[in-house]
């Protein structure tokens, strides 16, 4: 290698190290993107040819998608979920009720039975803490408006460098690696590339899924809040191993505090079995475990310290980042084996 | 002014190249047709025309294949993979030319016996597109400075995606390349078992 290859391999190491630090101490401006790249990433299959065409024909897709993901998904889950949302706050002073007169239940029968009288009260202890944390909420609402005006504006215009300038961004980038780590760089970042998009859009379809059987279940077992736990489902189910038990505890909680008999405990049961029955035999083995062969623990370990790192978006994404290191550390080893 | 010309006056004036070789429809259209005879430089269409493995291209098929190569220029000397290394691509020469060495001892940087020297419009490294894990068998460095068209791994399965006819033509030209290579080594195989068996004899 001549000198100046030499300088032009360890500045752009230096860079690549730069970027990544940058990303980790800024994650205001690294979560939007990422965000923001996933969304671009979801839709490129769609477009692949679209994106291909002349400016104008990218300009007009990218806010055609702008427009879409605004119409379609905010008026539906606002006006399907509202409805649910208000009815739950409404109810929760009549849940702190039934919760205390179970428990005032269960302390007569621990005193009949064993004599021993029960002078703790986690009904209120909880309750207060629900209310602290509520007031807490509350009080941060301001920031977590302006954290969301931040994102309305930032997503779409990364959004917008992505569609329009994505091709000659990648060239750039592909132009500026060295010769002597072009081919693995390369094909590293073209297999990293496909394994997040591809595992994005089977997270999201089976999300979706799964979110949609619960509900229609639900509906039809005349469960309350059936969209509110459906939507809940789909969206934890998008963690793996962790993402059904989470699922499943908010229906629990509705069942248990339920005076209606109607409300039965075992449908519910019976509904979240077959969703996630249905999940494991068929989208999962279809969808899923080809792009991500992990060992559950690494799964498990990996979303908590996910979740660490960058709170629920985090925990979505670590599984493809992990998937990605796992297979360099892998082409490292071996080329390392063979130079030995 | 040719587009080979202009990629080395590029790089004699020290500027970079593109990654991607990209030709205008227009332009490469222009040098397809029949009148291209007016101009007395190589077209790009007369370099991907001559390369064998592209030869039962049509002219639109060479102009949808040139997308998905990759330009990468190498100064004198320098070394394109080492025997040993990972491979994944497959590499036209552009311009310059390339020296080919086999048997790497292992010891320092000495890249071992050499064994060819491939000149503009030959190609080398196609085991690499095929093989799941390749390793190169010989290594490879630039005799002059050097324009290389490269295609990887993901370029195929790209290409594959996009367009099916194409990849699948593609790959059974390189298909035919391994398969002549095969050919060729039973052959010297053949040869090799048959004067050992008569100096068994002679012994």
């Amino acid at each position: 290698m001549t000198r100046n290859q030499k300088i032009k391999l360890y500045l752009f190491l230096f860079l690549l190290t730069a970027a990544a630090f940058f990303a980790i101490l800024f994650p205001r401006l690294t979560l939007p993107f990422g965000f923001a790249y996933i969304m671009f990433l979801m839709t490129k299959p769609l477009t692949l040819r679209l994106t291909t065409g002349s400016r104008r024909q990218r300009l007009g897709y990218f806010f055609l998608v702008l427009l879409g993901a605004g119409f379609l998904f905010f008026p539906v889950i606002a006006t399907m979920y509202s409805a649910d949302f208000s009815s739950l706050t409404d109810q929760l002073p009549d849940a702190q009720r039934s919760l205390q007169e179970k428990f005032f239940a269960f302390k007569v029968m621990v005193f009949q039975r064993t004599g021993f009288r029960l002078n703790v009260d986690p009904v209120s202890f909880v309750m207060s803490k629900i209310e602290t944390h509520g007031t807490d909420l509350l009080s941060s609402f301001p920031n977590y408006l302006s954290l969301l005006l931040e994102w309305v504006i930032l997503v779409p215009i990364f959004l917008y460098f992505f569609f329009m300038e994505s091709r000659q961004f990648s060239r750039r980038l592909l132009e500026a690696i060295p010769n002597p780590i072009f081919e693995k760089s390369y094909v590293l970042f073209s297999q990293f590339n496909t394994k997040f998009g591809e595992y994005i859009i089977a997270k999201f379809i089976e999300a979706t899924l799964l979110g949609t059987i619960v509900t229609l279940g639900l509906v039809l077992i005349g469960f309350p809040y059936a969209f509110l736990l459906g939507f809940i489902a789909g969206v934890t189910n998008i963690l793996p191993y962790i993402g059904p038990v989470l699922g499943i505890i908010p229906a629990l909680v509705v069942a248990f505090l339920a005076k209606d008999p109607s409300v039965s405990m075992v449908g519910m049961l019976v509904v979240f079995a077959l969703a996630n029955l249905i999940d494991m035999i068929l989208v999962f083995p279809l969808l899923v475990s080809k792009i991500v062969n992990l060992h559950p623990i690494v799964v498990i370990v990996s979303i908590i310290v996910g979740s660490q790192l960058a709170g629920v978006v985090g925990m979505i994404v670590v599984i493809p980042f992990v998937a990605f290191f796992k297979l360099l550390f892998k082409e490292i080893y071996k080329d390392l084996s063979v130079q030995l | 002014m040719s587009y080979e010309k202009e990629m080395i006056e590029k790089l004699e004036r020290g500027e970079s190249v593109n990654d991607r070789l990209d030709i205008p429809l227009l332009r490469y259209l222009w040098d397809a047709s029949p009148l291209s005879f007016i101009t007395t430089r190589e077209s790009y269409h007369d370099f991907f025309k001559k390369i064998t493995v592209l030869s039962s291209f049509s002219d639109n098929e060479v102009r949808l294949f040139t997308k998905f190569l990759h330009l990468r220029e190498f100064q004198m000397n320098e070394v394109i993979f080492k025997q040993g290394d990972s491979g994944y691509g497959f590499y036209f020469i552009f311009s310059g030319a390339v020296n080919v060495y086999a048997n790497q001892t292992g010891v320092g940087f000495e890249p071992g016996e050499f064994v060819i020297k491939l000149e503009k419009r030959q190609y080398f490294g196609e085991m690499g597109l095929l093989e799941e894990f390749n390793r190169r068998s010989a290594t490879s460095i630039a005799a002059e400075n050097t324009i290389l068209l490269g295609i990887f791994k993901p370029d195929l399965e790209r290409m594959l995606e996009q367009y099916p006819v194409l990849g699948a033509k593609f790959l059974r030209e390189t298909a035919l390349i391994m398969a002549n290579r095969m050919g060729q080594l039973t052959r010297e195989i053949v040869t090799l078992k048959k004067r050992v068996h008569e100096m068994d004899q002679k012994a």
